[in-house]
Parts: structure tokens; sequence; C-alpha cells
């Protein structure tokens, strides 16, 4: 009996795993699956790490907000206390809780009288932050250990200056006394309420009722504060929300309101999403085209296969595991990596912080290993059909390759992944969709771009020396390959200078709003005598300042003649915990000249003499006023109609005075005002501060510089994120260059050599192939600096709201990085193989 | 009865200019164990009667079956099957897959076929062919006449009935040639395969039974020339 009727009798054995597994072996070893596994690695990287540092900078920062409110959460009460059963449930889902009574009343001391804002809290206040004390006002505070003892009161430093206080004085606040043991120099829910002109008294929770200043009428803010673990604070939540009446009682969290770090958060956010979705359609494409290039390297291997008597299913299997396994390999890897980066990158920003970031869940790894089977699968898919396609007879007509397979499935494949990937990314389907569209516009105006720049580059390479020639001819001849080659270098050039110059927008946008010197004091109620001798003062101490403005208190009573109801008051907005304690009135000011950081958005400033009010933009689409309305206004007892002249643009993340209103000068120049100012004092010269101000006792100062701190903070962690995003995103367009650079050298391999035959020297073929890619390169780069543009203004104004500008520098940058890069990449490659034997060369293109 | 036959075989290509007859009307056949040569100028339809006979192609019109199975009622698997059991291949450009080593690509038909020995019938065979030292070496480290040697081993495995030989010592110097042609005639004679070798060299041709002449897509008949 023959071997295989013996075998025949044994049954087969199903081999088709030990090929498979020894072809990936043997591909990997010989470095010829290398791109397309570090696309996939990297993929994976990016993914994870990004979405794991996002995600844990993001607890971080919400954490650091959370100090904002001195908690996670605070349900506002406004006139009554809330059911105790709503504490007991929070103390049964392990969030704790503390309360905190605010309100204002008069306080006395040493025969003087002022209005101050009484702060009376529980045990475990603040839950998040700290308070911070000193010895004597406007001095370096430190961490306070609980809260004032019975009888006991902590007070502002600017309290200190209007009432002659001293540490050990009597206060007086209602019907009780108490004893001032301390400066209260920080409290971390102070807010930024520049108007809040009464210093904070701080007591005891336990010392309110004795005071007698809670009566029925009162106006009193009830906050209970809460913080917890997420998931406990999330259980808490959805029991307590449905109970709220939503009138008078009000939930609030770190991400409500226009705290000074959301926009900052927000941008910070939408840049890492978009980073980091380029990114993979990067890796993606560099999977792609490598994953054309093995197919194509593999295409005598299956018609050998098949010829051989390889069943279809057989060499599918073979193949489509070969696949699996290089994609779990790298999918593994890229775990590896990403969880290596981000946890160098998460220590350095730590130590930079001087804080932990908190850890993270399981999301950014799922998400991470899903990107990389979506890369891998989707984008070898069409490859690998076309592969299994291959007819046996090209053993003997080489020119066969697959046939019956649409190049449009190709396109569907690759374009449904990438928007599944889009809808993943943003979570939105119908921003994908305006991104995709986006994109596929893009891509066939870049596609006949780049065709007729090589028609044209023909022309204009007929004239030069040898090198030249060849390499136009060389461009001309291949061109519709090359409009391929030259559309992906176009995208990943493009995507480059896209995450280039956004960063820098977003870095330069941060810097511009907050410089160095950024005011960190406002002066308020400073009377109008004093005015003029305190910028006086400023200038004489060197400390920038800016203009004094006059503020008059005041009501809008009425629009065109309708009377409102405090519609317009800043207490309406009483979400907003920066506007906590103001009052119904309204602080309206008068200027000559539109304020600086105040833009027009419609009609003119006042001409001299014109007689008009200038409303803040957001106030007068609340209000729904326009250009022309007629607004009442109260002051004192004074009763008068003004026109709306402009509406301003301000913007409030700036540390100035800013206004709702402000009037022609004209109008109530006369009327009693106090000034207020913002001005920059460095820390060291914090000290002075008392003496500066010693001669202008009514004068009160708030401190920012917190604020200003925590702000910057915030940018600095952003920054470093959006550098590192755009690191990982320039190593995916690295490799997308490098994969195609490699993919269109192979197909110019034959031609090389059969040069190289007829005796062309390497120094004329290396010149005249990094000439071609010079000039590929340049043109996708000029192309990559217009597109790049074109986004770059829909992204500032659709999706960063900021102001769009031109980017002279890239046009420079543009083409000169994509002629470089592509160049270098090109030469390198084609000197690999020229440096071989061209018999070696022949033997292997046989 | 004999193990291929050809009736009224044809094959036409489409091309911008309309269709084209690459290979008019033939029949033929060839016995179990006999050597047939095809031989005939560049372009006379030799490699296209070649794809025909073997199966990797199907013929415009006529019939050819293979040990009594039609190769037209059969789909490309089935085919691919019955290339397995009872065909072997040998072409001009050696056709080894980069990526294995010598010794796997001799095993790869065992292997496709489901046999259990494939290793050991593989190293035998290298043995048989001379390259018992070269086993781990790639294609790209053996030098053409190794690679075709490779080759003529990768075509044994599976013990096919038949044989085909796509001019087998086209690439190769003549004294390589020359060794290259003596192993695959002993080895012929050895498993008596049947052998249906396409060839430009006459003097090869000589050696075989019979020869199988085409001119311009036509069979010639013996004493056309």
């Amino acid at each position: 009996m023959s071997d295989r009727a013996a075998e025949a009798k044994a049954g087969k054995q199903i081999n088709w795993p030990k090929i498979s597994w020894r072809l990936l072996q043997h591909e990997l070893r010989r470095g010829e699956l290398t791109i397309m596994a570090a696309a996939v690695a990297l993929a994976v990287c990016a993914v994870l790490s990004l979405s794991v540092f996002s995600e844990r900078l993001q607890l971080g920062l919400m954490e650091r907000s959370a100090e904002f409110l001195a908690a996670d959460r605070i349900l506002r009460s406004r006139g009554d206390e809330v059911p105790t059963e709503w504490l007991q449930r929070a103390q049964e889902e392990n969030v704790a809780s503390a309360r905190r009574v605010t309100f204002n009343s008069m306080a006395f001391a040493n025969d003087e009288l002022a209005l101050v804002d009484v702060k009376a809290v529980s045990d475990g206040y603040p839950l998040r932050g700290h308070l911070e004390t000193a010895e004597e006002p406007f001095a370096q505070g430190e961490v306070a250990e609980g809260l004032p003892g019975p009888g006991e009161t902590w007070v502002q430093g600017s309290l200190f200056q209007q009432l002659d206080l001293a540490i050990g004085d009597t206060l007086e606040v209602g019907e009780s006394e108490f004893t001032v043991t301390r400066v209260l120099s920080r409290e971390p829910d102070a807010g930024f309420s520049v108007f809040a002109d009464s210093p904070t008294v701080l007591i005891h929770f336990d010392e309110l009722a004795a005071t007698g200043l809670i009566q029925p009428g009162s106006r009193v803010n009830y906050n209970y504060l809460f913080a917890g673990a997420p998931a406990d604070l999330q259980r808490f939540e959805a029991w307590l929300l449905p109970q709220l009446d939503d009138v008078s009682q009000r939930w609030r969290n770190v991400q409500d309101g226009d705290s000074p770090l959301s926009a900052a958060l927000e941008r910070a956010e939408r840049f890492m999403l978009l980073a980091s979705l380029l990114g993979v359609v990067l890796a993606a494409t560099a999977v792609a085209v490598a994953a054309q290039r093995y197919a194509q390297r593999n295409f005598d291997a299956v018609a050998v296969m098949k010829t051989l008597g390889g069943r279809k299913s057989q060499v599918a299997k073979i193949f489509t595991l070969h696949l699996l396994l290089l994609t779990s390999a790298s999918i593994v890897l890229g775990l590896i990596l990403g969880i290596v980066l981000q946890a160098v990158v998460v220590g350095w920003v730590s130590g930079a912080l001087g804080y932990e970031l908190p850890a993270t869940g399981s999301g950014p790894y799922v998400l991470a290993i899903a990107t990389g089977l979506l890369c891998a699968l989707m984008f070898s898919l069409y490859p690998l059909l076309r592969l299994l396609k291959v007819p046996p007879l090209r053993v003997l007509r080489r020119d066969l390759t697959a046939s019956g397979l649409s190049r449009w499935l190709h396109w569907i494949i690759s374009g449904g992944t990438i928007f599944l990937l889009m809808v993943i990314y943003s979570g939105s389907a119908m921003l994908s969709l305006a991104l995709f569209a986006g994109g596929v516009l893009a891509m066939v105006l870049l596609l006949s771009i780049s065709r007729l720049f090589i028609r044209a580059s023909r022309q204009a390479g007929m004239q030069a020396g040898s090198s030249w020639r060849l390499a136009m001819a060389g461009l001309q001849r291949r061109a519709k390959e090359n409009s391929m080659q030259m559309l992906s270098f176009s995208v990943a050039v493009m995507l480059l200078l896209l995450v280039l110059a956004l960063r820098h927008e977003l870095l330069e946008d941060w810097r511009g709003q907050l410089p160095d010197n950024a005011p960190n004091y406002f002066v308020v109620n400073v009377a109008s005598q004093q005015a003029e001798p305190m910028q006086a003062m400023f200038d004489r101490e060197n400390l920038p300042a800016t203009a004094m403005y006059p503020i008059v208190p005041g009501r809008l009573t009425a629009i065109n003649g309708t009377p409102v109801r405090d519609a317009v008051s800043k207490e309406e907005r009483d979400d907003s915990e920066y506007r906590e304690g103001f009052g119904r009135e309204l602080q309206l000011t008068w200027q000559a000249d539109l304020p600086e950081e105040n833009t027009l958005r419609e009609g003119q400033w006042f001409a001299e003499g014109e007689t008009g009010v200038s409303v803040e933009s957001q106030v007068a689409d609340r209000i729904g006023v326009s250009i022309g309305d007629e607004l009442t206004f109260l002051i004192g007892a004074d009763e008068f109609s003004v026109p709306v002249t402009n509406i301003r643009n301000v913007d409030w993340n700036t540390m100035q005075p800013n206004f709702y209103m402000v009037f022609s000068p004209n109008l109530i120049e006369n009327m009693p005002a106090t000034y207020i100012a913002s001005f920059h004092l460095p820390e060291e010269r914090r000290p002075e501060l008392y003496n500066l101000f010693r001669e202008f006792p009514q004068a009160s100062l708030i401190d920012v510089d917190d604020i200003l701190q925590q702000v910057r903070d915030v940018i600095n962690h952003v920054s470093l994120a959006v550098t590192f995003v755009m690191v990982l995103v320039i190593g995916a367009g690295a490799l997308v260059l490098v994969a195609q650079v490699q993919a269109s050298l192979e197909e110019r391999e034959q031609e090389l050599v059969i040069l190289r035959t007829l005796g062309a020297r390497a120094a004329l073929l290396t010149r005249s192939i990094t000439y071609e890619f010079v000039v590929l390169g340049a043109l996708a780069g000029v192309i990559a600096t217009i597109a790049m543009e074109l986004s770059i203004f829909m992204l500032q104004t659709q999706v960063f709201n900021m102001e769009p500008s031109i980017h002279w520098r890239f046009w420079i940058l543009g083409p000169l990085v994509g002629a470089g890069v592509v160049a270098l990449l090109g030469w390198s490659v084609c000197w690999r193989l020229l440096r071989q034997q061209t018999g070696n060369l022949i033997r292997q293109l046989a | 009865m004999a193990l291929i036959e050809a009736s009224s075989v044809s094959r036409n290509v489409a091309t911008t200019a309309g269709e084209l007859q690459i290979l008019s009307p033939l029949s033929l056949a060839i016995d179990a164990g006999e050597v047939v040569a095809i031989v005939g100028t560049s372009g006379s339809g030799k490699s296209t009667l070649l794809s025909l006979l073997a199966g990797l192609d199907l013929p415009s019109t006529g019939d050819i079956t293979i040990d009594n199975v039609k190769l037209n009622d059969l789909d490309e698997e089935q085919r691919a099957i019955l290339r397995g059991e009872k065909i072997g291949f040998i072409f001009q450009s050696f056709l080894l897959i980069q990526s294995l080593t010598a010794l796997e690509n001799v095993m790869l038909p065992a292997e496709l076929a489901g046999s259990r020995s494939a290793e050991k019938q593989a190293r035998e065979l290298l043995e048989k062919v001379g390259l018992s030292d070269r086993v781990t070496h790639y294609p790209n480290q053996l030098s053409g006449g190794e690679q075709q040697r490779v080759a003529i081993a990768r075509a044994f495995i599976g013990q096919p009935q038949i044989l085909f030989a796509d001019e087998p010592t086209g690439n190769l110097d003549s004294v390589t040639g020359g060794n290259v042609e003596a192993l695959l005639f002993e080895l012929n004679r050895e498993y008596g395969t049947t052998l249906v070798m396409v060839t430009h060299d006459d003097k090869l041709a000589e050696r075989c039974d019979r020869i199988l002449r085409l001119s311009a897509g036509k069979l010639l008949e013996p004493g056309d020339e």
C-alpha cells in the first residue's frame, strides 16, 4: 500500500494552522510585516495611552475643580431647609455631607459697622479643598485644621481694614459676640465675584441659631455639600434628583456653569478627541497601504498553493489566521506600549502638578482593543479578499491578479470603518457625518489637484537636466499611482500640520488669556476722590493695572416701556457660583472708549456727545434687546431711558472688570460712584499689600490669585496632554509615509533594475528617484497646507469657538517638510535597493 | 484508455480588437506513463495548452478529461482537489514560496492534502535531489539549480499520476539545466509518472517518448513542418 493510501485510511490531518503559523513566523523574521504590525500597535498604543491619560486627567481636574465648590455636588435651597431624610439617604449611600448657610448681615466692632457675608458651616466642611488662615491680613495662609470653635470666628482680611480689627477683638453679629481668632485667607468656594464686596465671616453652624439672624422671610442660602466616590454619588443623585422642585432647589456639579476652566477643558477635550481620531485614521491608512503590499507579495504564494491542490477555503483559513495572529500580537504589543507610555506621562504630569492623578476603569482598554481589531481587520479585508481571488493560472501567466472585485468595495469597507471609528470616538452620528462628508469632499478635491499638479510639473521638468527629466518622466508615467500616493502623502502631511497648528493656536489662545502679569487682585469700593490717588499709587509702585472704572448701582426697570422684573439682575443667574451674594442691582459704568478686551458685535461705539448704552452680547440675547431698543434704568431716585447704541462681546475669562451695561459718559457722570480696577501684584510683593492700601481704608481688595493659579494649572495640564497627543499623531503620520514610500518604490523596483542593468549609475538613479519624491512631497506639502488652512478655519469657527487665523509659517513649512521627509524616506529606501548587486536584484525580480 | 484526453479543445481571449483565438481546436490523448514534450515558438500556445491540460484554466470549446474525469464538470474548488491528488508541477521560474524554507516548500502540497507524514516524505525527497544539507535554507539563499531541485522534490511529494513541467530548465545554464533534466527523468522513471513538458529545448524534447508541435495556436501533425 502506498503512503498516500495508508493515510487516506488513517484520515486526514488539519495542517493549515501549521502552515499559517510558519508563514507568519518567517514573514515576521524577514521584517515584511513590520509596518503593518507597527501601525496596529501604534493605533492601539495611541488610543490606550490617550484615553487612559485624558480620562485620568479629566478625573484629576474634576477633583481639583470640586475644590471650587468645596464638594462634588451641591444642593442649594433658597429660603428653606430640605428634609433630613435626604441627608440620611446620603449617609446610607456612603456620600459625605456638610452644611453651609450664607446670608448678608451687619457686623460691629470698634464702634464701626460693616456689611458682611456670614458663612456658617458644619463639621466636615470643606468636603473638597481646604481652608487657609493666617495670623495677619493678606499674609501667606496655612492650611487650617477644623473650623472656628464655639464663640470664635475667622474673618477675611478686608474686614480687618474696614473695622480696624486685630486678632483677639470682639465682633458682634446679630445677637452673638465672636472673638476673631484667625484671618481667613482662602476659602475653596470663595468663588470669583468681584462685586461681592462684603467680606466673609466664618462661624460654626452650631452658633448660627444663637445669632437670631435667621427669621422667616430672611434671604438665606441653604447649601448642602456632598462628596463621595463617583458610583455612590451617581446612585444618590439618581434617587435625589426626581424629588427636587427645581425652583427653590438646585443641584450643581463641577461641570455646570461658566467656571474659568470649562472653556479650556472643553477645547482640550475636543482637541484630544479629534487628534486621536486623526491618529487612528492615519494608522489605519498605514495598515491599508501595508496590507495592500502584503497581499501583492503573496499573490504568487496563493497561486502556487491553489495550483498544488490547496482549496480556496484552506487558503482563506491560512491567510485569515495569519492576519489574526499578527493582529493579536500587534494589539498586545500596543497595549504594553500604551500602558508604559501613559504611566510615564502620568508620572511626569503628576510630578509637575504635585498630586497623583486618579486611576481609571477598563473602558480605555476595551476601546483600544476594539480600535486595533477594527483597524487591522477592516483595512486589510479588501487586500485579503483580493489575495484569495488570485487565480492558479498566475503560475503560468504572471500578469494575472485578482479579478472580479470592485475597487468600490475597498472604498466602502474603509470608508465605513472610518465612519464607524468616528462615531465610536465622537459619540455623535451627526458630527461624524459632517466630518466624514467633509473628508470625502477633501479627498476628491485633493485627488483632482494632485493630478493637475503632476501634469503641470511634467512641463516644467522637460526643461531641466537629465536626473530631473528622468524624475519628471517617471512622475508623469505613473500619474495615476502617483496621484494616489500624493493623496496619502498630502493627507498625512495635512493631518500633521493640522495637529501642529491647532496645538499652537490653543496654547497661544490660553496664554493670551492669562499672561504672566494678568491682574491677580481687584480693588473695589474706591471712593471717587480716591480714584486718582490710587491710580497714582499704581504708577508709583510700578503695578500694572487696568483703568479705574466708575460704578453706579442701578436697576433695569423696563425695556421699550414694558416693565421687567429683575430680568437682568445677576441674581437671575443663580446657577453660577461666581455671582453668589450679589444683590438685585446691576453695576453700571460709563466709558468714553470701548473697554480693552471688548469687541463690538453690532452697532458703533458712542460718538462724541451721543447718549446711549452698550449692552453685553449674552445679556442682550437673553433679555432680547437689539440696537435702538429703549432701556429704562432706575438709579437712586432717578429714572431715565436710553437707546441701545451697540452690543459688545466680553471675554469673561479675562481678569478685567467687565460690565453688562456701559453708558455713554454724559448720562450718569454726575451720579455718586465708587471705582473698581484690577492690578497685578507679583507674589514676592504680597507682604507689601497691607501697607500699599493703608491710605485707602474704604477700598476692598479681592485676591484672585488662587483662581488664576488654578486656571494656569489646568492649562499646563492640558498643554502637556495636547503635546503628547501631537507626538503620537506625528508617529502615525510618519508610519503612513514610510509605508507609502516603500510601496511606491516596490512598484518602481523593476524599472530601477532595468536601468541599473543598462548601466545607469547609482548616483543618477538615486538623484532621479529623490527628485521625484522631492516634487511629490513638495506638491503634497502645498496641497496639505491649503487643506490644513481650510480645515483649521472650519475647526476654529465651528468646533473650538476661536477667532480664525491664517498660518503663514506653515505655507513655507508645509512644502518644505513634505519635500524633505518624503525625499529622505525615498532616498533611504532607494539607496538600500541600489547597494545590492544587480544580479541579485534581477534574481529577486524573477 | 488515455490518462489525459482533449477533444476539439480551443481557447479564445477577449481583446479590445475583439475575440482572439490563441488555440485552434485540437484533440490529443496521452497515455499513462508516457513522456510527452510540447514544443513550439514563443506565442505558439504551448503554455496555454499546458494550463488547459492541467486544469488551471478551462477551454473555450471542447472537453478535457483526466483519469476519466471531465474537467468541464468540475468547479474551481473540485479542480484544485483533483490537482492536489493527481498532478504535480514544475515551473520555469521555480515559484517557490519565498517565506518558506526548502523543506517547508516541499512539504506544502502534502500538508495541503492533509498528510500526517509530510515532513518525513519531504526530507526523503530532498535527500533524493541532493539537498539534504539545504533543508532550512530560504529560496533566496539557494542557486537557480538548487531552487529547481526543490521544486522537483515538491512536485513528486504527492506521488502524482501526472507531472506538468513548464520550461523546467529555461532559467538555468546548460550544465545545471542538464543536471536538473537528468534528475527529473530519473524520478519520473522511479515513480512511473506521466510527464507533460513544455520546452524550447530540442535536445530535451528528443528525450521524450513523443513530441507535440504547436505553431500559431495549431497542433501540427507529425511531418507537417
